[in-house]
Order: C-alpha cells, then structure tokens, then sequence
C-alpha cells in the first residue's frame, strides 16, 4: 500500500511562471519546486510559494541533499530543510540518489554513485539518518547517467530497491532517466521498470532531453519525447494511480504549453489504467 | 590496471578529474603527475565502450560543472559579463572557480565572494570599475530575497507621538549600502542602453573616486541609487544597530557637505520623506 496520496498531474513551478499561476485558476493539480531556491528569509519567491500553497499541493523537490557523498551529513541543510517543510506542510520531499561534492565542494550536478555494497551500506545508513532529522521519510529519485564505473557490480534498478526497501523510503521514479541512461548504457528501460517495487514509487517525473550522437543528456529543454510517453504508459500499468509532474528547466515554453504536456500525463495514465482495469 | 577504489577515493578522483580547469584529459595528466593516478588511463574508474571512452564520459560531467557554474554567475553578474565579453568571461569564471570552488548548497550564493576576487583579479587591472561593478550586482542579488520587514510609512512616522530623542528607526533588512568607484553607476547606464553589450560600446573611464550607493527592495522590486556624503553617514547609522531621529539630525549637522545651509531639520524631514517613499525604514525589534 503507497502511504502518499495521488495527488494527480503537476508540473515544476518556475519563476517565467509565477505570474500566470497566480493570475488565474490553472488545469494542474500540483506543483513542485525545487526546495533550495525557497530556503532564503524573505522576498517574491516564498511570498508566491507561500500564495501557491493556498491553492495547491507542493511538494518539496531537492538538487543538494547528496545523500551518496562520503562527507559528513550536512545538519544546517537538513535543519532548513525541515523549516521550510514546516512552513510549506508539502505532501511528501524528494531528493536524487546521488552525490553533489565531496571535500566541502559542491559541483551543483547530481553526480553518479558506484552501485557496490559499499556503496549501498552507506546510502542506507545515510537515508535512515536524514529521515530520523527531517522527521518525516523521503523518496529518492533516479538521476541521468553518462558513466558507468568499473567497479560497479549491481544493476542501477538493484540498487535503488535495495536503497528503497532497506532504508524504507519512497522511490520518484523518472521515467526520462530511466530512458536516458538504457540509452546510455545498453539497459532495457522496461526490465528496469518491472525490477523496482511499484509499491514504494510515490511519484513519476517526465521530462525532455537531448540527443547529442554519442549519448542522451537529461536536459529538462524540450516537451516529452513519444518513446517516455510510451514508457510511461508502461509504467502507469504496473504502479496505477501515482501522482506525476513534468520538469522543464531550460528554454522554458509559455504556461500553455507545459500545461499541455501535463495535460498529455494525464490522458495517458487514464488510458493506462484503462488498460490495466481490463487486463484485471 | 589501477583498482577500482573505494566510495571516499572515487568520490575525491571524480571531483578532481571534473573541476580541472583544462578538461579531464590534462586533470589526468596533473594527477598522474603527482602520483594520485598510476597512468592516465582512466578505464580502471570508468567503463570506455564504442561510443565514448572513459575521458570522454567523465568529460560530459565535466562540462556540465563548468557550464552550469558559468551560466549561474552569468544571470547574477550580467552587466559585468556584457562588459567584458564572453571569452573574457569564460576565463574569469575559469579563474574563479579554481580559487574559489562552490561549497554552500545553494547556487544562490555561487556569486558572493566574485567582487572581491576581482579586487586582486588582472582584470581589474584594465577595467578598475570591474569589481565595484559586480559589487552593485551582487547586492541586488542578495536584497532580492533578504529578509522581509513591515516598512514604516510616511502617515506613520508622522502619527508618531514618541519625542524625536525616543523615536528609533532602523534601516529594513533587504538594503545594502555601498561604497563604488564613482563611475559604475554611468557605467550602468551605458551598458543598460540598447546596444550597450561588450567592452566596445565602453565610454570614458577614469573613475578612482568613491561614492555611495544605496541598494534595497521596495516589495518586490530592486532598486539602487547614489547617495549625498549626509545621506550615506544617515543611512549608516540606520544600518549599524538604528538611530533616534534626534540622533540622525545631528549627523546630518556633522555629515553636511561643505557650504550648505545647516538646516538640519528641514534635511531630515526631506529624508525621511524619501525614505518613507523608498520603504527603506522599519521600527527596531
């Protein structure tokens, strides 16, 4: 049983589109926003955050949580993460699985793990301490990769069940990097997809990328390709009615357009469901 | 081939090889170099295949560090990027990440420490408006979400039946007070004006002359603006713990400049009427 509610079809709130949310009733169901660009004293960002939440679900989407660095946990980032949550009271808060620096450094990416034991000790063990601070659990997504490491001897959707279920948090399943990286890597994008516990995914992200010949880049600068809307076809089978929100963070379109592509989600998953209510 | 390290060593090789300032293949090179790395060969950290190789894949991570970094300094330092030029730019953002590599979470803050490294920068050498430039830039960053506090209008500082010795006001949190060579703010017209992009379109600068400037947000909105030698020895008051209106007519007598009239009062009230309009005022807590 998912312990989030479906909160339907939402997209990343951004600031080109402050104005237009609140302006005017949307055909969005929810919103995410990126949880760092809020944690600031004052000003026009946490006065339409807080104008939003009035009227919407949010949920609190995270870039620099880096639960995979071997640094120290950072306790003043967590602190303020959990001020903002009180002040926001989101559904639920997400971060990547991955690493953002090491040695102090933050290299503002969402860097790839090595999936080992190792590995996968320390993600746990982390994920337990983070959900023990913030006092609430989190869900953890899946990020672009444009490497593989040598020494890695899991596969990706091994490692983020066993992260998933051994440190018992939620799964953000994106589904645009689940395909970047099949694509990257040679991987079937639907074994990954019947690999990881549909039970523990709170919530799907769909986005756009760029081809660049040699490899996918997870760019967030263009609508949903057919092959994701198809994936997430797929996807919406197995997990039923889980919430979904689509990115779009470079070249940002007019507000109808990316209602649109939430619009698509939407008539998509309902299909889905369709199908899968006749399967049954 | 080197073994696979492990997660600390990886993490640190990863860091190193993606925030060299010349790319991965040179990062290697240095490593290798010093003996952090047994070869330049770094298919024993990252699997080569057909498409790319192990310096190429770690290349992709690589530039989206730089790239990224440079295109979030670019959107908080503008008129210093339009001035000095895109390749100029991109070796200053070069320069200043190897100096000061990003440590706080948050991207917001990427920017804090950039005027003051262009102090000591050659650039500045050149165009010694430069970091007073980024400095008036920065400053409007960093009011753009400061704290929010409940300006004091004009109808309220005038309903106000506390005695001038007792009534004490502050300057509100999202305002910044600047000392700027005295050609920034021509220099920002110049390069707010159509056309006004790149070093070329440069009038004359002599500068050396300090002036005041005063940043802050009125709502939502940023402004800035130069400052009178008695305003700015005002407002610093404000800035530094408040001051009671008694107080602040007696550094206008102490900060007047030199030949005007010493009507302190009627300066005050001129004063307080500006900054009552700007919202630039908030009662002490």
């Amino acid at each position: 049983m998912n312990p989030v509610p479906d909160l339907g079809h939402g997209v990343g709130l951004r600031r080109e589109h402050f104005e237009r949310v609140l302006e005017a009733p949307t055909r969005v169901d929810w919103f995410e926003v990126i949880s760092e660009n809020f944690m600031v004293k004052g000003g026009r960002p946490l006065h339409v955050l807080e104008r939003v939440r009035r009227d919407y679900p949010v949920v609190l989407h995270g870039v620099s949580l880096s639960i995979g660095t071997t640094d120290p946990l950072d306790c003043d980032y967590l602190d303020r993460l959990r001020e903002l949550a009180s002040r926001v009271e989101p559904a639920w808060v997400s971060d990547h699985l991955c690493w953002t620096g090491v040695g102090g450094h933050n290299a503002h990416d969402l860097l790839p793990l090595p999936y080992t034991e190792e590995a996968l000790d320390h993600v746990v063990a982390r994920v337990a301490a983070v959900q023990e601070r913030l006092g609430r659990r989190i869900a953890l997504e899946n990020v672009s990769t444009y490497l593989s490491f040598r020494g890695s001897t899991l596969p990706e959707w091994e490692f983020l069940s066993e992260v998933a279920v051994r440190a018992d948090c939620g799964i953000l399943l994106d589904v645009n990097n689940v395909y970047v990286s099949a694509a990257n890597h040679g991987f079937d994008p639907r074994v990954y997809l019947e690999a990881i516990p549909h039970d523990r995914v709170w919530q799907v992200h769909l986005a756009g990328h760029t081809d660049h010949g040699s490899h996918l880049l997870d760019t967030h600068s263009r609508r949903v390709c057919d092959e994701v809307w198809e994936l997430y076809r797929f996807a919406s089978r197995s997990l039923g009615r889980v919430a979904s929100l689509v990115e779009w963070d470079e070249q940002i379109p007019e507000w109808d357009v990316l209602q649109a592509e939430s619009l698509r989600a939407r008539e998509i998953r309902r299909e889905a469901l369709a199908d899968r209510a006749a399967d049954a | 081939m080197q073994r696979f390290p492990d997660l600390r060593a990886v993490q640190t090789l990863f860091w190193r090889l993606v925030s060299a300032p010349e790319g991965v293949r040179k990062g290697a090179a240095e490593l290798t170099r010093v003996g952090a790395l047994e070869s330049e060969d770094l298919s024993f950290l990252v699997r080569p295949d057909a498409r790319l190789g192990s310096t190429e894949r770690l290349d992709v991570y690589a530039d989206m560090y730089f790239y990224r970094l440079r295109d979030c300094l670019a959107e908080d330092f503008p008129k210093v990027a339009a001035w000095i030029g895109e390749a100029r730019f991109h070796n200053l953002v070069t320069d200043y990440l190897l100096a000061q590599p990003p440590t706080h979470f948050s991207l917001r803050e990427l920017g804090r420490a950039l005027p003051d490294f262009l102090d000591a920068h050659a650039l500045s050498g050149e165009l010694p408006a430069l970091a007073d430039l980024a400095r008036l830039e920065w400053a409007r960053v960093d009011v753009f979400d400061d704290a929010d506090a409940t300006p004091l209008s004009r109808e309220a500082l005038l309903r106000s039946a506390a005695p001038p010795e007792e009534l004490a006001l502050v300057l509100i949190p999202s305002a910044r007070l600047l000392s700027l060579d005295v050609s920034v703010l021509p220099l920002w017209k110049r390069l707010d004006a159509p056309g006004g992009r790149g070093a070329d379109a440069d009038g004359p600068h002599e500068g050396g002359e300090i002036r005041g400037v005063r940043v802050w947000r009125r709502g939502f909105e940023v402004f800035h603006r130069s400052l009178p030698a008695d305003e700015e020895c005002a407002l610093a008051s404000l800035a530094s713990g408040g001051a009671t209106l008694a107080e602040l007519g007696e550094l206008l007598v102490d900060c007047r400049p030199s030949g005007a009239a010493p009507d302190a009062a009627r300066r005050l009230a001129s004063l307080l009427d500006l900054w009552a309009r700007d919202e630039l005022l908030t009662r002490p807590h």
